[in-house]
């Protein structure tokens, strides 16, 4: 039997859950404990089986009244491929303006994950 | 420019979360608000926090900084308010006359109430006194957070943080992701002062050490920073002889403490508390200055936006009633509000006589477990509420109850 | 070989600038050669800014007469280029009755130098004075004062540059060759010719000196730290207070001060050290001097440092000998052209246009051939005042005529972006992050840039085109950034 504690990063109460599982942790296999809403559950699973993370960064922006524009995966990505990603969209840059949500690239890394627009940057004067 | 108003029933000081919110409800009140920011955009900090965390509690969502800001920024302008934006507040009376500044013109402002929201700014090395020579490489977090997304810059290859707040973490992981190397985080305190999510999910996913009840004692390098001396701090903060190691490095980051931006408060008499560095208020947020309300960052420092922005939303109302006449409260002597055991600060430091419901917040002096945190008038317990967690780096927030008024000498908050 | 200049003055301190101002009142080539990218950046700025009564030096000497005659003229220096002074007068404190023969000695040699009004008070009526301060008796000098030292230094090297004077900075000397007509000195920049020769580089002026000079006197550095406050409690703060002085010849010991800015410095320290570039404080001696200096003023506001500096005093006296030695002028028979200027520690500061003066008399009475420039042909560059100061019918007025007067750039000392724009143009051509705070103060308040710095850096990305290499915060050796976050060489898909 193994046992871990993990701090659930969904929200800022940042609940401290523990969590045992028998040979490799599955989804079945892992009980969960601590956690004070259901999401702690999924959080704890998904952590020992296949970690997420949501890369928020920047890129290039031409023609704006601010250099970047920063920008996040639409939903978490596989942990093992934030450096990927971060790597892809340092290739991209985007012309001024930009608002929230415009899409700067698709199935980034290969996650099948779009990557938006954060922050509006409008056209320089 | 001569377009902008000169006279308003609310004026709000500055655009981050607090304000931005303040404004908004201040003008749903039925208003006519100035909100003034030293900013070309609205948001304040949270441009620069382009990380997610944000809008869990106000919208049930999880947003970046931007995207947070943006709902509020939204929300100001859907009220009415009217913004001037890139002006710096260079004076302000008590009389509620304000002078303000931008490119090309310097005009008066007068309001019948004034919010105060000028956020914070982050604790320098001049304050810590870190010993050293005085090379380039060192700059605060946050300062390196707007630099690096905001202006597009590499502060740095090789980092250290000294102070495990909540902008050093998240910069620890920005910087690890734009390939930096970022060699450690060296904590003072026996804890982090961030919070246990950031710990994970900024220093554990990319074994980034943490050193505990470790500080800085001594900055190298001529020009740019060599290397740092960092030695393990014993329980009255001063460093253990012999424990000194050198950690290389060419940026130090300063991720230290936030303090109230008070000084325009300051000059205009409202009375601070030491504790906070922010001002007294009543549950209204009205400080000792009539017509002077205090929320967010410059009141007391915030962990989470959506709470500053709340708060703001709050004084924002009551400053709008103000200004607008609504039904004084009586000349009753407030209720003193106080710390007790266990209890850091508690804001507001008063309460109005007869108030029907209270909300405190406050933080716990040490990090510690299932406590439960009570709010006493003169002695009898008023509210309850069972803290599973209890850490400084959180704040938490009560609501009392009192159908019947308020009605006691004192009331103290404390930890059982 | 460069050009040869009729006067070269190595060092561009306080003293060296101030040379430099006086010659540039004469019509002939003068170069200033500079180590560091700027000026006065070495003990210049890194004092008390004192405008010193002279109490503190032995009759007789050429410390006495240069600060006697130096504080008047520094005065009207000031004056004439818009510097920030003022005579805030001093206390020096005797905490015990067994202190108070100190304070008569002082007062015997600051009457013997000619020091106006100086009188032994009582502890109470010193109070009266500074409120808080605690004393059994102090001697009260009312013609003590208060400079910029940083603008009194930079003004002047502005001045003399903006009136033909040439300065070379970033050029370290390596060696001095004498020749058939003058010398030719060596630079980290390249050769630069000179038919006279004045070394003011203060640290480096024996090291200097050896070039020419094999028996030249050593020059021993002796640290000291400071401490700053933040303008908030320099609010209560209207004079200056200094300790009893220990013993005879003693240093000044570790003193209170107000700046003319608002703040106020604790220092300072002493400490000989070897290395002739150390700028490293200490914890020990930081906690010493808020130590020593609440004993003489005990409601002093620890939670208010803002900010901890360390200069060197150029000393002729050994670690063994201590105290003060004479200043030096020091001419050899064999390269008569050449004057070393030794050990000029306090009061140099105050005695610095004395010193200038007697320096271009002696090189007038040499064969330089130095005329002296019609009056029209000057034209003074007077500091800027500080916009925060002014009066608010003044600040209306200059951002109706300037537009960038309206946009504050520094929050804590109330810099405009206009200040930063006339901070960059300036005659030295100086463009570092330093030379910008030490010509504006942005940056030099509570929050040490936090908040201006990304707004200098906005403006010089946007109106100047800076790249990160640009931004230096002295020299090409102290890079503030390493490079740009994201590159457009790297991009290859562009939506």
């Amino acid at each position: 039997m193994t046992t871990k504690r993990l701090t659930c990063i969904l929200c800022p109460n940042g609940c401290e859950v523990e969590v045992s599982y028998s040979g490799e942790p599955t989804p079945e296999s892992i009980s969960v404990d601590g956690n004070t809403c259901p999401r702690g559950v999924d959080y704890a699973i998904e952590e020992l089986t296949a970690p997420k993370r949501t890369l928020t960064t920047s890129v290039l922006v031409y023609g704006g009244t601010q250099p970047q524009a920063s920008v996040k995966t639409a939903c978490p990505i596989p942990r093992e491929s934030l450096f990927d990603a971060r790597e892809a969209l340092r290739r991209i840059a985007v012309d001024a303006p930009v608002a929230i949500g415009d899409v700067v690239a698709s199935d980034i890394a290969g996650t099948g994950v779009d990557v938006i627009v954060t922050r509006p940057v409008p056209c320089s004067p | 420019m001569s377009a902008r108003t000169r006279e308003a029933d609310v004026v709000v000081i500055g655009g981050g979360p607090a304000g931005l919110a303040s404004a908004a409800s201040a003008a749903d009140a039925g208003a006519k608000v100035v909100l003034v920011d030293r900013n070309r955009e609205l948001g304040g900090i949270l441009n620069q926090c382009i990380h997610d965390g944000f809008g869990l509690h106000a919208f049930g969502e999880v947003l970046t900084g931007p995207e947070f800001a943006a709902r509020y920024i939204d929300r100001a302008f859907d009220a009415g308010v009217e913004v001037h934006p890139n002006t710096t507040v260079a004076e302000l009376e008590a009389s509620r006359e304000l002078v303000c500044t931008t490119l090309g013109e310097r005009y008066p402002l007068r309001a019948a109430s004034v919010v105060l929201a000028m956020g914070c700014r982050e604790r320098t090395r001049g304050m810590l006194q870190i010993p050293g020579t005085r090379p380039a490489g060192v700059y605060t977090a946050g300062t390196a957070q707007w630099l690096t997304n905001m202006r597009n810059l590499r502060v740095g290859k090789k980092i250290l943080i000294l102070g495990s707040g909540d902008i050093g973490l998240i910069m620890a992981r920005r910087l690890t992701w734009e390939g930096a190397e970022v060699v450690g985080v060296v904590e003072l305190l026996p804890y982090p002062s961030g919070l246990p999510r950031n710990i994970t999910q900024c220093l554990e996913d990319y074994g980034i050490p943490l050193h505990l009840s470790h500080s800085a004692t001594c900055i190298h390098g001529r020009e740019r920073v060599e290397s740092v001396t960092v030695a393990r701090f014993d329980g009255r903060r001063q460093p253990v002889p012999g424990t000194e190691f050198e950690i290389e490095c060419d940026t130090l980051l300063l991720s230290v403490g936030l303090i109230p931006e008070n000084e325009l408060s300051r000059r205009v008499g409202v009375r601070l508390d030491a504790t906070t560095s922010g001002a007294f208020v009543d549950d209204r947020h009205m400080t000792n200055v009539p017509g002077v309300f205090s929320c967010g960052n410059v009141l007391h420092i915030h962990d989470l936006a959506d709470w500053a922005a709340e708060e703001g939303a709050r004084a924002g109302t009551q400053a709008a009633a103000y200004a607008l006449g609504g039904p004084a409260k009586g000349g009753a002597k407030p209720i003193r509000i106080e710390p007790g055991d266990g209890i850091r600060y508690v804001v507001p430091q008063t309460a109005s006589r007869g108030s029907k419901e209270l909300l405190v917040s406050f933080r716990v002096t040490a990090p510690d477990e299932n406590r439960t945190a009570e709010v006493l008038a003169d002695g009898r317990v008023l509210a309850s509420e069972d803290l599973r967690r209890a850490h400084p780096a959180e704040m938490v927030q009560m609501k009392v109850g009192c159908a019947d008024g308020l009605d006691a000498d004192r009331l103290e908050v404390r930890l059982t | 070989m460069g050009e040869i200049f009729d006067i070269a003055v190595i060092g561009a301190g306080v003293i060296g600038s101030a040379i430099a101002r006086a010659l540039s009142r004469y019509a002939g080539s003068f170069a200033v050669i500079e180590r560091t990218h700027d000026v006065g950046m070495g003990a210049s700025v890194r004092n008390s800014g004192v405008i010193h009564a002279g109490i503190n030096c032995i009759p007789g000497t050429l410390r006495a007469e240069y600060c006697m005659e130096g504080r008047a003229l520094l005065q009207d220096w000031c004056e004439e280029l818009n510097v920030p002074y003022g005579i805030c007068g001093k206390l020096v404190v005797a905490r015990a009755e067994e202190e108070i023969p100190g304070l008569e000695r002082l007062m015997r040699d600051g009457e013997a130098n000619g020091v106006p009004d100086l009188r032994i008070i009582s502890g109470e009526e010193a109070e009266t004075i500074q409120p808080g301060v605690t004393c059994v008796a102090a001697l009260h000098v009312p013609t003590s004062g208060i400079v910029s030292p940083y603008a009194l230094t930079i003004a002047m090297a502005e001045d003399a540059a903006a009136n033909g004077v040439r300065f070379f900075l970033g050029s370290a000397v390596s060696g001095i060759a004498p020749g058939a007509d003058g010398f030719t000195i060596e630079t980290t920049t390249g050769p630069i010719g000179a038919r006279f020769l004045v070394n003011s580089a203060g640290i480096h002026a024996g090291r200097v000196a050896g070039f020419l000079d094999p028996e030249a006197p050593e020059i021993h550095p002796c640290v000291g730290e400071y401490l700053i406050l933040d303008r908030q409690a320099g609010e209560a703060m209207s004079t200056s207070i200094y300790p009893a002085p220990a013993a005879a010849n003693a240093g000044l010991g570790v003193h209170i001060t107000p700046t003319t800015e608002g703040n106020i410095l604790l220092g300072p320290s002493s400490e000989y050290v070897s290395d002739p570039e150390t700028s490293c404080c200490t914890k020990v001696t930081t906690d010493r001097l808020l130590d020593e200096a609440s004993v003489m003023w005990p409601g002093l506001p620890r939670h208010l440092v803002i900010g901890a500096y360390a200069g060197l005093r150029s000393k002729l006296t050994s670690p063994e000998t201590g105290g003060f030695s004479d200043y030096v002028f020091r001419r050899t028979p064999e390269h008569p052209n050449a004057i070393h200027l030794l050990g000029i520690e306090s009061p140099g500061l105050t005695a610095a246009p004395a010193i200038a003066r007697h320096v271009v008399d002696d090189l007038l009475a040499s064969d330089v051939g130095l005329r002296t420039k019609p009056a029209g042909e000057i034209r003074t560059r007077r500091w800027p005042d500080r916009f925060d100061e002014l009066p608010e019918d003044e600040k209306k007025r200059l951002v109706a005529a300037d537009p960038d007067h309206g946009d504050i750039v520094c929050r804590c000392e109330g810099v405009t972006r206009a200040e930063i724009l006339h901070a960059i143009d300036n005659p030295l051509g100086v463009r570092t992050l330093s030379g910008i705070k030490f010509r504006t103060r942005a940056s030099m308040g509570r929050c040490s840039g936090g908040y201006c710095l990304p707004r200098i850096v906005e403006i010089l990305q946007e109106e100047f085109g800076w790249s990160p290499g640009d931004f230096q915060l002295r020299g090409p050796d102290s890079p503030a950034f390493v490079g740009r976050l994201l590159e457009e060489d790297h991009v290859c898909a562009h939506s």
